[in-house]
Order: C-alpha cells, then structure tokens, then sequence
C-alpha cells in the first residue's frame, strides 16, 4: 500500500493554474532499493517545495493501539495535523512524547474515547508507551504537502506542481542518512532511485532529515 | 563471644535504640513502629517490590499478565504504593487499582498467587508475621478491584479488532 498526499486544486485553483506559467503537474515516481535485501516498507519519501511556501494544514490522522503495538508504526504528517489515539485493546497505554517537535503524554483507558494531540512544529516524534517497553511508533512532521510512506513494493507515485522541490528520504531502522537532493518537475514523468541501507536489527533511531 | 550471646547483644541493641527513637520524637514508650519501618523501609520495601515483581512475572502461572510490560515502573509503582499505605514518607501517584488491572482479566487464582509470593518474599526477607499480616491486610481490600469476575461470553484472550487491517 501506498500512501500519498496529493494536493488536491480546486476547479478555481486550476483554471488559475491553467492560465499561469508554471503549474503544470508532472507525475513522479521513486523507487526505493534497500542494499541489506530489507523491505523498503516505511520508508518515508518527502518532497519539499522551493518555489513556494505551503498554506498550514488542518489534516487529522489516526495512531491506533493494537496488541500492545502503534498502528501504524511509521506515520508522516503535515505540521498542524491532529492525531488521534484510540485504544483498541482492552488494557490501558501511555502514550509519550520526549521529542522536541512535540512532547507529551496521554493517559488511554481500554474505553475511553480517543484523544486528539496537534503536531505543530515539524520534526521527528518519536512515540513510546509508559507501561509497554517495546511499544514505539514513529511520526514524521513535515511542512510540506508533497510525501509518501512506502509499502512493500517499494514505489511511491506522487504528482506534483512543476518546480523545483528539495528530497528527503528517511526509515526509522536507516544505518546512514540518505543524501538530500535537488529535483526539478516538470510536466514530463520523472522516476527517481532511491538507494537506502536499513537494519531492522538496529535499536537506534535513524536520524530524522531536517 | 558466641553467635547466641552476638543476637541477644544485637536485639538488646534494637530494644534501646527503638526506645531512644521513641523518645527522641516524643512518641509513648512503647508505641507501634511505623510499618514501612518494620518493612525495612526505603530499601526494604524496594526489595520486596522488585523481588515479588520478578518472581510473579516469571512464573508460568502467574506471568500472563505481565508479559511486555515496563516491570521496572510496576516495580516503582507498587513499592510507592506500599510505601504510602504503610505509614512511609510517600504519596502514591500511579492509577486506581481498577484502572491499571483493567482488561487484565486477572483470575482469583493469579491473585492469590501473587499474595503467596508476597508472603514468602516477606519470610525471606525476615519480616515479622504481625507486619507480613499487617501489609496483607492492607492490600487485601484491593481484591475486588483486581480481579475480574469470570464472564460466560468471549474467552479472555485478546483479538484484533477485524478493522484493523485497513488502517
């Protein structure tokens, strides 16, 4: 499965576009190889625009609790998206945060409703449970609209205005920073490789590429 | 000087050091020692926390409820909570008892179990019985919010929502 956030114009927004120079969407693609042979499922692909400023988003998302793990575990976010928590099982979490994107703690009782955390500041969060060690779940917060979280096919497609965008590519179990990029969009296809080591066996976190 | 004539020295010993506290605070000769006291106090009590916590998560019998979980906080936890039901300088901050057994489905059987463990720590740690009852005395109230009432419907085990693998 692949998740993509795709701006979505409005019919004014794209009569504008039409009569505009550089709006021209262009589809591209990224496909990411893993060098260990690893699954490159929750890679996180990020596209930031150059050319412009993002409005602020308003999204909600969802961090479910599902036999003592976070689902899913690998989340991308835009800055100012609400997450919610529900408790699928029938024994409590705790969920913190001691990120400096976003740090707090919220108290889940098998039951109770779930409850909304807004994520403001980009960055990585990274999530934990109180009473259950190896619960962890990872949320990448980003400014801009253009990203994608890999499944097991390992390609992401994403369409995007013409422009120039800077690329990110992170995985919570990455042993070294994938180097940044600059990509310029057009309105022809563009396929981009992405090469990515991971370990799954690692207990640190990657870094996370501001 | 023998071992015999060293315990008689040594209780003699805690007799007087006993009564001076007894005195230095201004409490009747006599008086009660404080429980978390005779628990051993702030070291007692972590021990007999941290002991009974790694024997109960460990037994095949008693461990289920356990599993995966933060036994070093649970271990924190309940040593605050003894310290503050025993009269010690603390204030429990954890949940209610209901709260944190919650879907638990803990058994008579698993808490029964659990206060025979307690028990024996007690025993090895050379804790009096009148304190070993007294501490179980104070737990025993927390029966009811601890164990679940066997339910006729739906076994205890835990299953995945069907939703779950759309999300």
């Amino acid at each position: 499965m692949i998740t993509v956030n795709r701006h979505r114009p409005s019919a004014i927004a794209l009569l504008a576009a039409l009569c505009a120079q550089p709006a021209l969407a262009g589809l591209v693609t990224v496909d990411v190889t893993t060098r260990s042979g690893a699954t490159a499922a929750d890679t996180v692909i990020v596209f930031d625009p150059l050319d412009s400023t993002p409005a602020p988003s308003h999204d909600a998302a969802v961090i479910d609790q599902v036999n003592k793990k976070f689902v899913p575990r690998v989340s991308v976010v835009r800055a100012g998206t609400a997450i919610t928590f529900p408790n699928s099982d029938h024994i409590r979490h705790q969920v913190y945060s001691f990120s400096r994107a976003k740090t707090f703690t919220l108290k889940l009782y098998a039951g109770s409703p779930p409850t909304a955390v807004t994520f403001e500041q980009a960055g990585l969060v990274v999530l934990g449970c109180n009473i259950h060690d190896n619960m962890l779940a990872y949320v990448g917060v980003v400014d801009s609209p253009y990203f994608a979280k890999l499944g097991d096919s390992g390609t992401a497609a994403l369409n995007l205005p013409a422009g120039r965008y800077r690329l990110r590519a992170w995985h919570p179990n990455a042993v070294a920073a994938v180097p940044q990029r600059e990509i310029s969009v057009a309105a022809a296809p563009i396929n981009i490789p992405v090469t990515i080591d991971i370990d799954s066996t690692a207990s640190a976190v990657a870094v996370w590429p501001e | 000087m023998t071992a015999v004539a060293y315990r008689t020295l040594a209780s003699s010993l805690l007799l007087l050091s006993g009564m001076a506290a007894g005195a230095a605070t201004g409490a009747a000769p006599g008086a009660q020692v404080r429980l978390y006291d005779r628990l051993g106090g702030e070291v007692g009590v972590a021990a007999i926390t941290a002991t009974l916590i790694d024997r109960v998560s460990s037994d095949p019998k008693l461990g289920r409820s356990f599993k995966d979980s933060n036994l070093n906080r649970i271990k924190r936890l309940l040593a605050e909570q003894i310290c503050d039901l025993s009269g010690g300088p603390c204030q429990y901050s954890g949940d209610s008892m209901r709260e944190v057994h919650a879907g638990h489905h803990i058994s008579e059987a698993e808490f029964f179990g659990m206060v025979a463990e307690l028990r024996d720590v007690l025993k090895e740690r050379h804790v009096s019985l009148g304190a070993s009852n007294e501490l179980l005395r104070l737990l025993a109230p927390m029966k009811r919010d601890v164990v679940e009432p066997a339910r006729a419907t739906e076994p205890a085990g835990v299953h995945a929502p069907s939703s779950v693998a759309d999300r």
